[in-house]
């Protein structure tokens, strides 16, 4: 759950708002009766900043969050009753980010303790998504365990895939709350969310460099990068962090322990493409006469 | 049933052989058999129940719209001058869009606009424009109905001044929609549209209210109304007090401060302001009226010039248009922006919402200096030119879109043959289909909005087939799965009835080695 949060804190930093935001929380760990620090998430033990905080949207919650709705969120056939914020309301434009993260193995990928989303779920998804123009782009990023797995099905244009681990490995936690008695963040995500503090809306990193600071000592597993879906160069991919605005979402979406977590961001290859907010604007060069005379008008 | 298990047993009982030997396994042979029926019958049942119900499509019908369709809309042009004669002008136009049309690309929109000629007075619908001569002048002037003004000297060719002038406003808009641009937004048939009100920081001594609703309704609601039979622009409006700080700091120079362009993208706090909107779907379109605080005023937006612009304001396509409003140094405590003084505020912001819809002032024809004069609706917002424009172009968008999402249902259905299919699927689709076979050359040309509704149906029925809530098929099944569910029920018989079959196999083999023998 704190990975989610993590990433959630850091796109929203990045200028991306609320409303492109879909986060997806499957454990109410805040607000559970165990938890030590009531309505409050840590992602170290050294419970320095807390991730839950007085700002946060979550979109689906609880038992909102199933394989189901996360098809139908993406695929957009959701009930015509649905809210705006639990919609993703994406089109040609858009750059989309989605991070998940919870237990998982080979092609699938655990929500709930329940039932699990398998590649070919996700695969079918994307494809469908592309054929009705719902994105741009879409970095798909994903720490559980032989996460490599999970975007091996893809077969869409424009996809780029990043996974901690590789088939038959395990993707490790990084910090135990002997407190809470669980470990509150992944290795992955660590490192990854550790880069990203380095940029910021104005940042000129790339993708490549992100990938670049994928150290396998540290994470211990290797994270694996698919670009062959995707046209672009990732050095070329900069604001991956802080993307143009239009119409951008992210959705992170969090599963129980350790979560599955998703989240969206319409951008370009810049590291802010993908996880921030930066939108080219237009100076208004004349007002239109509206309600004058039309000899003034015409002057 | 007794009778039926003596007969069953007849039949293996050979003639003149041991009675009591043979029932024991004609026996055994009827229980394997009736056991074998029982799952013999059920197989029909199985599959019936786990079948699922997929109503047919009409996929050779949706094959004859393919995306190479060129869909011509052709203009009509009503000219009364007796000096021209529209057989001849026609032959003009016609060689003049076929020289000047582009080739075309299969990832852009297929159109060809056209044109006919004709005498008469035209009719007041959208498509039918009336074209007259001027002797004086060499001034061409558009009108901000369906009409315009040619100039035509005693000494010009009448006929081909009047060709010359139909085919640049043809070709030009056939370029137009063919080349999209992404600054306008994507044709939905309803827009919310919300004016917010920020005020920076009141506590500064500067608190600002307006008169929104009589602005709107006197400069907003005519063009609303006049692009209703298109579109539906649904507006709301707020005050925001005490909104806090800009996410970006305006410079400070002698006696103002200033934002330069490329500090604009961050202007938005959208963290910080509530611009959200209740409306579940509809595209949003935001219109902020930004009252700096008192010690930061005025707050002037330069260009890439670093001079001031023309109207202290900017847009942010796809999102909306913001302006930044200063007040003298004697405003001070409350201050209500009156209607008058909002009129020059909703000028800047329907400029702004013009663009964001894609109409374009140039329609259909640049203002030329002492050339062409284009008179703007100044009354409405949107002339008979630009409306019909519009049409046109959401005429080709929507049509499109229609072809374009029925293919994609077709293909998503075959795909997924586990998939159900309700019948109220198929009725969508069939309306999308009634209304794209409305969309012909002959009835585009009677009406282009009307045409343009028809695609609108069609384009709204396509997409409420293909993301209906109930086309989410089945999760994916890989066969494992299926081997897992199965195999606990029927392994277990399986086995027993597979070993009864074994033995009445043996036994029959035995009972024929001894009738041999």
């Amino acid at each position: 759950m704190a990975n989610t949060l993590s990433l959630y804190r850091t796109v929203k930093r990045m200028g991306i708002p609320d409303s492109h935001i879909i986060l997806m929380l499957a454990d109410d760990a805040a607000c559970n009766a165990r938890n030590k620090k009531p309505a409050a998430v840590y992602d170290h033990p050294r419970k320095a900043k807390d991730l839950y905080g007085d700002n946060i949207e979550v979109d689906y919650r609880g038992y909102e969050v199933t394989v189901e709705n996360f098809i139908r969120l993406l695929t957009g056939r959701v009930s015509p009753d649905t809210p705006r914020n639990k919609r993703l309301l994406t089109d040609d434009k858009s750059n989309i980010f989605i991070y998940m993260t919870g237990h998982g193995g080979e092609d699938f990928l655990k929500f709930q303790d329940a039932e699990e989303i398998n590649s070919y779920d996700i695969a079918d998804a994307f494809e469908q998504m592309r054929e009705k123009q719902r994105y741009h782009e879409i970095l798909f990023m994903i720490d559980t365990c032989q996460a490599n797995t999970m975007y091996s099905k893809f077969n869409s244009e424009n996809i780029l895939s990043i996974g901690s681990s590789k088939k038959g490995e395990n993707s490790y936690s990084h910090f135990h709350d002997f407190d809470l008695g669980v470990s509150v963040i992944d290795r992955f995500t660590y490192y990854n969310l550790d880069f990203f503090e380095s940029v910021d809306m104005s940042s000129k990193q790339t993708l490549a460099d992100l990938v670049h600071t994928y150290n396998t000592s540290l994470i211990l597993s290797h994270p694996g990068v698919r670009s062959d879906m995707f046209a672009r160069d990732l050095s070329k991919v900069r604001n991956l962090l802080h993307g143009h605005l239009g119409c951008q979402e992210l959705v992170p979406c969090e599963n129980e322990e350790g979560g599955d977590d998703e989240e969206k961001g319409p951008e370009r290859t810049y590291l802010t493409d993908f996880f921030g907010a930066v939108q080219n604007i237009e100076l208004t060069a004349e007002a239109f006469p509206i309600g004058q005379v039309q000899d003034k008008a015409r002057q | 049933m007794p009778a039926l298990v003596d007969k069953i047993r007849a039949l293996f009982r050979g003639k003149g052989q041991d009675k009591a030997i043979i029932s024991v396994h004609s026996d055994r042979i009827v229980v394997v058999l009736s056991i074998l029926s029982v799952f013999l019958l059920g197989l029909p049942l199985w599959w019936t129940t786990t079948r699922v119900y997929r109503a047919d499509l009409p996929s050779t019908q949706i094959a004859q719209y393919t995306h190479s369709d060129v869909l011509e809309i052709p203009f009509n042009f009503y000219v009364d001058s007796p000096r021209i004669s529209p057989e001849t002008v026609q032959g003009l136009v016609d060689a003049k869009l076929a020289k000047s049309r582009l080739p075309y690309r299969s990832d852009k929109l297929q159109v060809a606009f056209t044109a006919q000629v004709q005498h008469g007075p035209a009719p007041d619908l959208p498509g039918h424009y009336t074209v007259e001569t001027r002797e004086e002048g060499g001034v061409a002037i558009v009108g901000t109905g369906r009409s315009m003004q040619i100039p035509v000297t005693t000494t010009t060719d009448a006929n081909e001044a009047a060709a010359k002038w139909i085919a640049r406003i043809v070709g030009k808009e056939e370029r137009e929609v063919r080349a999209a641009e992404g600054r306008a937004l994507k044709y939905s048939p309803e827009y919310a549209v919300t004016f917010t009100l920020i005020n920076e920081d009141p506590t500064g001594g500067l608190s600002v209210d307006w008169k929104i609703e009589q602005a709107l309704a006197v400069y907003l609601q005519p063009f609303i109304d006049t692009v209703s039979p298109l579109t539906k622009l649904s507006v709301s409006s707020q005050v925001l007090h005490h909104a806090g700080p800009l996410p970006v700091t305006p410079q400070r120079a002698a006696n103002h401060t200033y934002l330069t362009t490329d500090a604009l993208p961050h202007f938005i706090n959208s963290a910080g302001w509530n611009l959200a909107s209740t409306d579940p779907v509809s595209p949003m379109l935001n219109f902020i009226l930004f009252v700096p605080k008192r010690d930061s005023q005025p707050l002037l937006i330069l260009d890439d010039h670093r001079t001031q612009s023309n109207t202290n304001a900017f847009l942010i396509p796809q999102w909306g248009g913001i302006a930044v409003a200063n007040f003298p140094e004697s405003a001070h405590g409350h201050v209500m922006i009156s209607q008058a003084d909002l009129q020059a505020y909703m000028g800047i912001f329907i400029a702004q919402l013009r663009q964001l819809l894609g109409v374009r002032s140039d329609t259909p024809l640049p203002s030329v200096k002492d050339r062409v004069i284009v008179q703007r609706a100044t009354a409405t917002g949107i002339s008979g030119w630009e409306f019909d424009a519009q049409a046109r172009r959401w005429l080709a968008n929507n049509r499109q879109t229609a072809v374009t999402t029925l293919s994609s249902l077709i293909t998503l259905v075959e795909s997924m043959q586990n998939m159900v299919v309700m019948d109220n699927i198929k009725d969508q689709v069939d309306a999308s289909l009634a209304a794209l076979a409305k969309i012909s050359r002959a009835r585009i040309a009677v009406d282009h909005a009307r045409a343009c509704q028809d695609a609108i149906v069609a384009a709204t029925k396509a997409e409420g087939a293909f993301f209906d809530p109930s086309m989410v098929s089945m999760l994916y099944f890989p066969d494992q799965h299926k081997y897992a569910i199965y195999l606990p029920f029927f392994l277990p018989v399986a086995i027993p009835l597979f070993h009864a079959l074994k033995r009445v196999a043996k036994d029959v083999v035995a009972k024929r080695k001894t009738k041999t023998e």
